[in-house]
């Protein structure tokens, strides 16, 4: 079962109409997101991201290994999607779709090649030993926009992910254990979103974040990288629709405002989320008091 | 403290189920019946399929061995008979392990083989496939005699006690259907004849449903912890299951 | 909450006790899905789920609201025509399932020189004409005894609108259902509506707004399990916005 099942001919024609009546299916407006839901683990850098009925889980993990010779002041980044038929029977294992392609390639250049994770910050001892660091993508629910959400997926838990800390002595590392020091967090760059926009009626209207129904019927995609300065990562077109290339200088435009929506609340929820973990962990640890029971006066 | 299960979440999958048990939390999906490879095609019963996936990385040869034994398993509790030249498709994706998990020193495909199990038979429950029976599985620890701290068996231990126990002699992972029958049974470690059929009977206990209530009683006081024994636990989760599902009657 | 449901799991034996005795004419205690006999006279259930049995019709089955759908002789669905071979139409009522049969001659006054043609990935209103496990279902759009299409045929237009397999049984089941949310609708507005039971809608209100708000309120229906109040209030918010 290589291929995603088609939609009907009748769904396809009624979304084209609604479209062109300015109406989509779930009541959006032409430029809005689903509803976004991020939420953390109790462990670090575990994101777990709701977009609409679609829904992704990163998970950043690190080891030690020695760096490649070329780059021996790099550590190790990569970000890993392999689609399971958890989000569809189409999706099989080890072989993948066209839309896992898309997709690992366009966070490729989107967060590792637009150097959003400081890579020298990963090593340990020049040309001996690194972190490498991973980021595994799991597809959990397909309702459309895995793209976008893949990527507020990485990017949340790449910086809710703490590495433990090393010390060195000449050529010795030792990695010290959650324990015993408190673990560090990554140094990020800069904050890469994406924004996919669906091209409908031959790139006469466009879409924000299409859902499952709306991308099989689309006729092509515009995939815009940015972070909340408003520096362009990444353009990525697909599909057949002819793009006026000023109607990008609009999109782009769009594309900010979205992003700047997305990075605000991510930056809320890790908040949030730092606050939850002060609350129970360090602060309290911290605390001299005791608890004492309240003794009840005899009698 | 049992098990906490959530059912049919997942919108695009048949059947799904998120379990979380002692700091071990799986998601499962299944699909089926759907059409299947024709090289896979049985001509008179189902084909199975079990996709078990790490959270860290893919799929290694530990993976693939734990998706054999689940394999083998659920083949003997799924009535293939009933949809033949059908794919039922199986994938568990584990969500988070306890911290410990690594450093127990047992084998970490044995602590998380009973709860891939219950995962996979509740995602086959949501999905409505026909099964012949259920199953529960429960993990059995064995702490090395000759420590202070040795007591007798650990049942279906956390991590953390297990780490407590260490050395652990023997690990022992058992499996039984709906009847009481054993399904599965995986050992790790050096254990007498007479170990193994203590930790069998103490699994059963725990596992398979009690026919008196003055039974029932004496267990929840033999084994506290876990108050009820996990035939129990299956039927709650199905009854808010069916609960949820005719709602609909009693609404306004 | 419904407190009186048996609730059962696979593998257990239904008692006798539980299941409607034969009486008068109907001799034959029939078993619906979710149940299996067992000779000489064991009934085990083979799905989780409430036992729900009808006395009258001597009829047990397990009522079960997940999965996928699994076609059974005489149920109404919506297919979807995938290819066309020389005689039949192949068509899947669910995605990622074997083919069904659609022969090209199971219309209404369908002839070799008029027979309909149907494009790939349109829908189909129809009915199972066999379902067994050992062969390929095959539908048909004509009743056999009178020749008539009795509204079942080519859908040409109107939305689709997934709903849970519950629903859309209790759609088709009338009264017992408990859905009236279509009727209240029906009273102020014109639409027309086909229900699959793999859990399928297809609804055309003639216009998309319409359209849209009658087929998002049955699934509000399915999904939030309103009772028949609560459809009321919810038939006339849709009433107004249109």
């Amino acid at each position: 079962m290589p291929q995603e099942a088609h939609i009907s001919v009748n769904e396809r024609t009624f979304i084209q109409d609604a479209i062109k009546e300015q109406v989509r299916l779930d009541g959006r407006a032409f430029d809005a997101f689903r509803a976004l839901e991020l939420t953390f683990g109790d462990e670090y850098g575990v994101a777990d991201v709701q977009l609409g009925k679609t829904r992704v889980i990163a998970r950043i993990s690190v080891h030690v290994v020695t760096p490649a010779p070329e780059r021996k002041f790099d550590g190790v980044f990569q970000i890993i999607t392999e689609f399971s038929p958890m989000a569809s029977p189409a999706f099989e294992v080890g072989r993948p779709t066209n839309a896992e392609v898309v997709l690992s390639r366009i966070l490729e250049k989107a967060i590792r090649r637009s150097n959003a994770l400081d890579t020298e910050s990963l090593c340990i001892i020049a040309g001996l030993k690194c972190f490498a660091l991973r980021a595994d993508v799991h597809v959990i629910d397909h309702d459309g926009g895995l793209i976008d959400a893949s990527c507020i997926a990485v990017m949340a838990a790449l910086q809710h992910f703490r590495r433990p800390d090393v010390v060195v002595e000449g050529e010795k590392a030792t990695v010290l254990s959650i324990r015993e020091r408190d673990p560090i967090p990554l140094s990020i760059l800069h904050q890469p979103l994406c924004v996919t926009f669906s091209y409908f009626e031959e790139g006469e209207l466009f879409l924000v974040d299409a859902n499952l129904a709306e991308e099989q019927v689309r006729s092509g995609e515009v995939i815009i990288t940015m972070n909340r300065h408003g520096e362009v990562c990444q353009i990525a077109k697909y599909g057949g629709a002819t793009v006026e290339p000023y109607a990008l200088f609009n999109l782009t435009t769009l594309a900010l405002q979205k992003v700047k929506e997305m990075s605000k609340f991510i930056q809320t929820r890790l908040d949030d989320d730092a606050k939850k973990r002060n609350a129970s962990g360090l602060l309290s640890e911290l605390s001299a008091e005791n608890d004492r029971p309240f003794d009840k006066p005899v009698g | 403290m049992a098990p906490d299960a959530v059912l049919s979440h997942l919108h695009r999958a048949d059947g799904s189920a998120t379990y979380t048990h002692n700091g071990y939390c799986i998601i499962g999906a299944v699909n089926g019946p759907i059409e299947v490879l024709r090289r896979d095609e049985r001509p008179e019963e189902a084909t199975i399929e079990v996709n078990v996936r790490p959270a860290v990385g893919v799929g290694s040869p530990k993976e693939r061995h734990i998706e054999t034994l689940l394999h083998n398993t659920l083949r003997s509790i799924i009535s293939t008979p009933s949809i033949p030249r059908t794919l039922v498709q199986i994938t568990l994706q584990v969500h988070s392990l306890p911290d410990e998990d690594s450093s127990t020193g047992v084998s970490p495909s044995l602590t998380l083989l009973p709860h891939l199990l219950h995962t996979a038979l509740l995602a086959l429950l949501s999905a409505s496939i026909p099964l012949s029976t259920t199953l529960t599985a429960v993990l059995i620890a064995l702490p090395s005699t000759n420590t202070p701290t040795a007591c007798t068996q650990l049942l279906s231990p956390t991590a953390i006690e297990l780490l407590r126990a260490k050395p652990i002699r023997s690990a022992h992972v058992f499996a039984f259907s709906g009847e009481g029958k054993m399904l599965l049974n995986e050992s790790d470690g050096t254990f007498s004849y007479e170990e193994w059929d203590e930790a069998a009977e103490a699994a059963e206990e725990v596992c398979c449903k009690e026919d008196g209530a003055v039974v029932l009683a004496e267990n929840m006081e033999v084994d506290g912890r876990e108050g009820e024994n996990l035939d129990g636990w299956l039927r709650s989760v199905v009854r808010t299951k069916v609960e949820h599902e005719q709602r609909w009657k009693s609404a306004r | 909450m419904a407190v009186d449901t048996m609730v059962v799991l696979p593998g257990d034996t239904v008692p006798q006790e539980a299941l409607p005795t034969p009486m008068g004419k109907k001799k034959h205690l029939t078993l619906g899905p979710g149940l299996r006999h067992m000779p000489p006279s064991t009934v085990s259930s083979t799905i989780a789920g409430g036992l729900v049995t009808d006395p009258k019709k001597v009829a047990a089955w397990i009522e079960s609201n997940s999965g996928r759908y699994l076609p059974a002789t005489g149920d109404l669905v919506i297919a979807t025509v995938q290819t066309s071979t020389a005689e039949a139409f192949n068509c899947t009522l669910t995605p990622h399932t074997p083919y069904a049969a659609l022969p090209h001659l199971a219309f209404e006054g369908a002839s070799k020189k008029t027979r309909p043609q149907l494009a790939p990935n349109s829908l189909v209103y129809a009915r199972v004409a066999s379902a067994t496990k050992d062969f390929a279902p095959e539908l048909t759009c004509v009743d056999p005894s009178t020749g008539k299409s009795e509204g079942l045929g080519p859908l040409k237009s109107g939305m689709v609108f997934k709903i849970s397999l519950g629903m859309a049984r209790r759609l088709l089941a009338g009264k017992k259902g408990g859905v009236v949310l279509l009727e209240a609708l029906g009273e102020k507005m014109g639409f027309e509506i086909a229900v699959g039971r793999n859990g399928v809608v297809v609804v055309d209100g003639g216009n998309v707004k319409s359209t849209l708000a009658i087929g998002k309120a049955v699934q509000e229906v399915d999904e939030q399990a309103l009772g028949e109040k609560a459809q009321k209030k919810l038939a006339d918010r849709v009433l107004k916005s249109v």
